[in-house]
């Protein structure tokens, strides 16, 4: 996992506008095996969009994603954007990126348990009674192993995130997604949460991490995005992008942020 | 108050009530079966499949059901080329034109009870289910239908009550259901307000012994829901 210098997602001139309004103006990014890529800026810059944008959760209207080293194929949609030209390579993609939600996401009416086995079954077709042993393992490595039984309804929001860490974790997915992972967290469980999500950056995981902990920016990651009105005005390892930021803008957010 | 004509006629009325049980549970299975593809048409994006869903529900909802029972039963016999098809044969019995109507009336509404629980899902989870690889198929069939059976429940228990009740129109077309039976019973007796009240007790106990089931079903599928007991 940590070969070093290969390129393990490469995403180029992301556009996306809704309506008149233009969110994103062309946003590249590219991570190698083990990157650990924070991406911050102010809410309505666009971190978020992006980063649904990679795995087609949000149509870009223009742009091209690679994923070590195969293109997803897409084709214009009228009056929405690019969308998968070919629906089989799509669930094939997604399924090789974990994402993690601002809002967990969960599916309600299955155990702790069910959610972290059922896209290993379903989806990758892995049998049953190696998936749940699995899953088992992951729900113990984000410190839930107790709560398999449970319902999401029945967690806190921090153990909740953690099951939905675990449930994409059992994917074995290439690149980890996570959107604002902490955002929707009472202060108190925002510590377990990226206490887990440092463990797997210490791995070498692969991950792309929108948020707004700029302790966990600074400390966890590889390299520091800073996005600003569309675009990444600021782009580098954390010493670099902390403590000499090159934009005005840049400084100024930090200044108000750390 | 003569209670002895009441005791006298149970039996009768009994059957009666099994009938009725018959044509509920064969129009609720045939229901079920119109309700599930009606409401994933009209939920479709595509017009050609949510018209057709549209204009289904439209009708059976816009119209009595004793007017449809009577265009089952009296209309279809017009065509001639219903009574030339291998069809005659059941669709002259009044039983499976009563089943019929009623599959008809009661998928209407089970199919808008559908398509609300299935715009009820919160989009999230199925945002989830895109994400981790799920096809659209998948998707309905491991994260939508099963949330959404379970919000429907609730509202589809209601509309099963209502199915049976509905039910004793089926004593228009001649058949001796719980209601069919008790008219019947009067009119050899003359005491209609024994048989009625027997009536009415009956479909009051079927009803009581439904809602006490229901209510076990909905608890065993509501377990992911917090405080539902």
């Amino acid at each position: 996992m940590a070969e070093d210098g290969a390129a393990a997602l490469e995403v180029a001139e992301i556009h996306k506008s809704f309506g008149s309004f233009e969110v994103l103006k062309g946003i590249s990014l590219s991570a190698r095996d083990g990157d650990v890529i924070s991406m911050i800026g102010a809410s309505g810059s666009g971190k978020s969009t992006f980063l649904r944008c990679i795995n087609l959760l949000e149509s870009p209207d223009r742009g091209e994603i690679r994923l070590a080293g195969e293109t997803i194929r897409l084709r214009p949609r009228r009056g929405v954007g690019l969308v998968a030209a070919d629906p089989k390579q799509i669930t094939r993609m997604r399924a090789r990126m974990g994402f993690v939600f601002q809002s967990f996401n969960l599916w309600s009416h299955l155990t702790i348990l069910g959610n972290v086995i059922e896209a290993p079954i379903h989806v990758a077709g892995t049998p049953r009674a190696e998936a749940v042993e699995r899953g088992e393992a992951l729900l113990a490595k984000v410190g839930i192993a107790e709560k398999r039984d449970f319902y999401p309804a029945q967690l806190s929001g921090g153990q909740q995130q953690r099951a939905a860490i675990a449930r994409a974790l059992a994917m074995e997915p290439e690149v980890m997604l996570f959107d604002e992972p902490t955002s929707a967290l009472d202060p108190e469980l925002v510590g377990e949460v990226l206490g887990v999500m440092r463990a797997l950056a210490e791995e070498g995981r692969t991950m792309i991490v929108v948020t707004h902990e700029m302790r966990f920016a600074r400390d966890a990651s590889t390299r520091v995005a800073y996005l600003h009105d569309g675009r990444i005005i600021e782009e580098g390892p954390p010493s670099q992008v902390f403590q000499s930021p090159q934009t005005e803008r840049c400084r100024q957010f930090l200044a108000s942020h750390l | 108050m003569n209670f002895e004509v009441i005791v006298a006629n149970l039996p009768k009325l009994l059957e009666g009530a099994g009938l009725t049980l018959e044509l509920v549970a064969f129009g609720l299975v045939g229901g079920a079966a119109l309700a599930l593809p009606a409401a994933l048409m009209r939920v479709s994006p595509r017009w050609w499949l949510w018209a057709p869903a549209f204009a289904y529900i439209f009708f059976f909802r816009g119209t009595p059901l004793l007017v449809q029972i009577f265009l089952v039963y009296y209309g279809l016999g017009q065509f001639e080329a219903v009574r030339d098809s291998v069809l005659w044969p059941i669709l002259r019995e009044p039983f499976w034109c009563a089943i019929i109507a009623f599959a008809l009336n009661t998928g209407a509404y089970t199919a808008e009870i559908l398509r609300g629980a299935i715009q009820a899902v919160p989009v999230g989870e199925v945002e989830a289910a895109t994400a981790f690889g799920m096809s659209r198929t998948l998707s309905l069939r491991r994260i939508i239908l099963p949330r959404a059976f379970r919000i429907a429940l609730p509202a589809y228990g209601n509309e099963v009550i209502l199915m049976l009740k509905g039910s004793a129109l089926a004593s228009t077309i001649t058949l001796l259901d719980l209601t069919g039976m008790a008219r019947t019973i009067i009119a050899r007796t003359y005491m209609p307000v024994e048989i009625f009240l027997a009536a009415a007790l009956i479909y009051l106990g079927m009803t009581f012994v439904f809602v006490q089931l229901y209510r076990l079903l909905e608890r065993r599928l509501s377990r992911h829901v917090v405080g539902a007991r």
